[in-house]
């Protein structure tokens, strides 16, 4: 099915026609939204039919998967997808009402959809490395978005992110090399089939190797102990196009960490991964709200979350470690995914609308919001009561399949913990509430030009309370992903093709082009760049 | 042969990371540059390397019989590292663009001493 690579050739012509328009403001602004209604129109078509049809698969240049490139769409792979999309639009629309003209003569759009690819190539990919190239794109995107019109304190903050991320990507190329040499290929499936037959010695020492690529996708995530990163380069990152990096570049390590320790490595005691992931969510939660507890500025209170928020999905895959829960543990890390993705985009274009309302992002010096704007504080109490896990929203569904599985499997530290974090997250949320919203105005209005802003952001809150309220098929939707990441035999039956006719005639295809003997030939190898 | 070549990534790892510890744009530039080639340099000892090892292209007529899988070099890790190189050559390229224009509109190298007076406070009092 060549059409599954739409989702990458769509941005990547469209940031070249962009780039072309420079100048043209309105024209790109019409081209950039064209292009992501398109995609978003066949990423969800894209979703029914792998829903319907099973698991697609793309060998790029027609060469059959463990020799060439392989794109893979599941399920798991198209409803990332949709969320990109979705959310990708709707801060596409934000950002026409907060683009500085500096920012689009300095390609911010063409960025944008660089981004985009680099998001959407991740979730598509079924190859290690081509995973580390999508990482890549997606980076240097985000380095030019940051860079343009930025103050001397965000340069500061963006080399420091970008110094981060050098060495994330160097560890991510050794972490393949490794892997291609202990198990001989890069293709995910291939990788799945391989490591599940290994022996002892040799997968203790692909568990090793694996570590590597724990850290790399941990930082990404910006897990316990390298979220350090975090609150202080997505503050600065400019408004609007902030909602995008913080519901979607966190959850690409996110993604990674469930694709590749769930799925992907089947060797013999690779369970110590997600236990160690279960460890390092408890950190990650709990001092994710701590941090945020004692921030002043929306953005800074918001990025903390993040931190937290990753914590709970990163939980839904440690508990994945114990085989009888471990349906639940990932439907409901899936289903918190959905949640977070929306819910956090949703707050930070919500504070972003008080921040343009009031005129700063300070807590000090912000307030009146509810008077001077009834409807961006209504959009704000839903979205934050969803974060916070209250009942008819989403985040309430998404924490309770987590807690149920834990509570199923014996887990009752992490659940203590995770039930404990989520009413500090409800307190520093209602600080903000109070502070910018309810107390008396310090000032005059400040901004007027805030209304466009709120029919996307107003998108998104629909999005949470649908998501709660009629969660039924949303949640049988990650079930059946589920399935199919915890039991990857359906993934390796569409992507690998069956030994008993593609491999033999490849093989003696191969044999007929050189003349070589079968002995010759060299290991069946993983995915070329 | 693997042994110097592992003692030499190593060191260029130690000295990588030395450099982007430092607090100069410029180094940090020249800490990735190290950084990405000790990668590529290990990528190398993935693909099977030494003097034992042949060039995965057979163009001896008498050779097909004879050559094992064992005695190629693997072809992959090489074509890893030609993207693994391009990559880290427009990374490096954009780090390098970025550093010159910090340097050209601060007159400095040093990201720490780049602040703005207002937006100094991370650490700000609460309210009353």
């Amino acid at each position: 099915m060549n059409i599954l690579i739409l989702p990458l050739l769509i941005p990547f012509f469209t940031a070249m026609v962009l780039a072309l328009c420079n100048g043209w403001r309105t024209l790109e602004k019409a081209i950039s939204l064209l292009s992501c209604l398109a995609q978003t129109a066949f990423v969800f078509w894209l979703l029914f039919h792998v829903d319907k049809h099973g698991i697609q698969v793309v060998g790029i240049g027609g060469w059959a998967a463990p020799f060439g490139i392989a794109f893979v769409a599941d399920r798991l792979s198209c409803i990332m997808l949709c969320l990109s999309m979705t959310v990708g639009t709707v801060v596409l629309v934000y950002t026409f009402w907060t683009v500085t003209q500096l920012q689009q003569r300095f390609f911010f759009y063409p960025l944008f959809q660089i981004v985009l690819l680099g998001v959407n190539w991740s979730f598509l990919t079924g190859d290690l490395f081509n995973l580390f190239v999508a990482y890549e794109v997606m980076l240097i995107g985000s380095y030019g978005m940051m860079m343009v019109g930025a103050s001397k304190s965000q340069v500061r903050q963006t080399m420091k992110y970008i110094a981060i991320n050098i060495v994330g990507s160097s560890l991510f190329v050794v972490g393949t090399g490794l892997i291609y040499a202990t198990v001989g290929t890069l293709n995910m499936a291939d990788i799945a089939q391989r490591t599940a037959a290994l022996a002892q010695p040799q997968a203790g020492l692909v568990t090793a190797v694996s570590m590597l690529l724990l850290t790399v996708f941990a930082l990404k995530a910006a897990a316990f102990p390298v979220f350090f990163w975090l609150p202080d380069s997505y503050p600065i990152v400019p408004l609007g196009i902030n909602g995008f990096y913080a519901g979607l570049l966190t959850k690409v390590g996110v993604y990674s960490l469930l694709r590749v320790f769930v799925m992907v490595f089947q060797q013999p005691g690779h369970e110590l991964a997600l236990d160690i992931l279960l460890w390092m969510s408890g950190f990650t939660m709990f001092l994710g709200v701590m941090g945020a507890m004692c921030q002043w500025e929306i953005r800074r209170i918001l990025s903390w979350h993040i931190i937290s928020q990753v914590g709970y999905m990163v939980m839904g895959i440690g508990l994945a470690a114990n085989a009888a829960i471990a349906k639940l543990a990932i439907a409901g890390t899936i289903f918190y995914v959905v949640h977070h993705i929306v819910v956090k985009s949703c707050l930070f274009l919500v504070g972003g609308i008080a921040e343009r309302v009031n005129g700063s992002q300070k807590l000090k010096e912000m307030g009146g919001v509810l008077n001077l704007a009834p409807g961006v504080a209504g959009l704000f109490l839903v979205a934050a009561f969803s974060l916070a896990g209250m009942p008819p929203f989403s985040g309430f569904l998404a924490k309770f399949v987590l807690v149920r599985a834990g509570l199923s499997g014996g887990a009752y530290f992490i659940v203590f913990v995770s039930i404990a974090t989520s009413f500090l997250t409800l307190y520093s949320m209602s600080k903000i509430w109070s502070y910018a919203f309810w107390s008396k105005e310090p000032r005059e209005q400040a901004g007027k030009n805030y209304r466009g802003m709120m029919a996307p952001t107003a998108v998104l809150v629909a999005i949470t309370v649908v998501l709660g309220l009629a969660a039924q098929p949303f949640l049988e939707l990650a079930n059946r992903a589920a399935e199919d990441v915890i039991d990857p035999t359906r993934y390796i039956q569409a992507v690998l093709p069956q030994e008993s006719d593609s491999a033999v005639a490849t093989k003696a295809h191969l044999r007929g082009l050189q003349g070589w003997d079968q002995t010759a030939l060299v290991q069946p190898a993983g995915g070329a760049p | 042969m693997e042994l110097p070549l592992a003692i030499t990534i190593a060191l260029m790892f130690a000295a990588g990371t030395y450099m982007i510890l430092r607090p100069n744009l410029i180094r940090i530039v020249l800490g990735f540059g190290l950084y990405s080639n000790a990668v590529n340099l290990l990528l190398i000892v993935c693909g099977g390397f030494g003097a034992s090892r042949m060039a995965p292209f057979v163009d001896d007529p008498d050779a097909p019989g004879h050559v094992l899988a064992s005695q190629l070099m693997d072809p992959l890790p090489p074509d890893i590292i030609l993207t693994a190189i391009v990559i880290s050559f427009a990374t490096g390229a954009l780090l390098l663009i970025l550093c010159y224009r910090v340097f050209l509109d601060n007159g400095t190298d040093n990201p720490e001493s780049l602040c703005d007076a207002p937006e100094l406070g991370h650490h700000e009092e609460a309210p009353e």
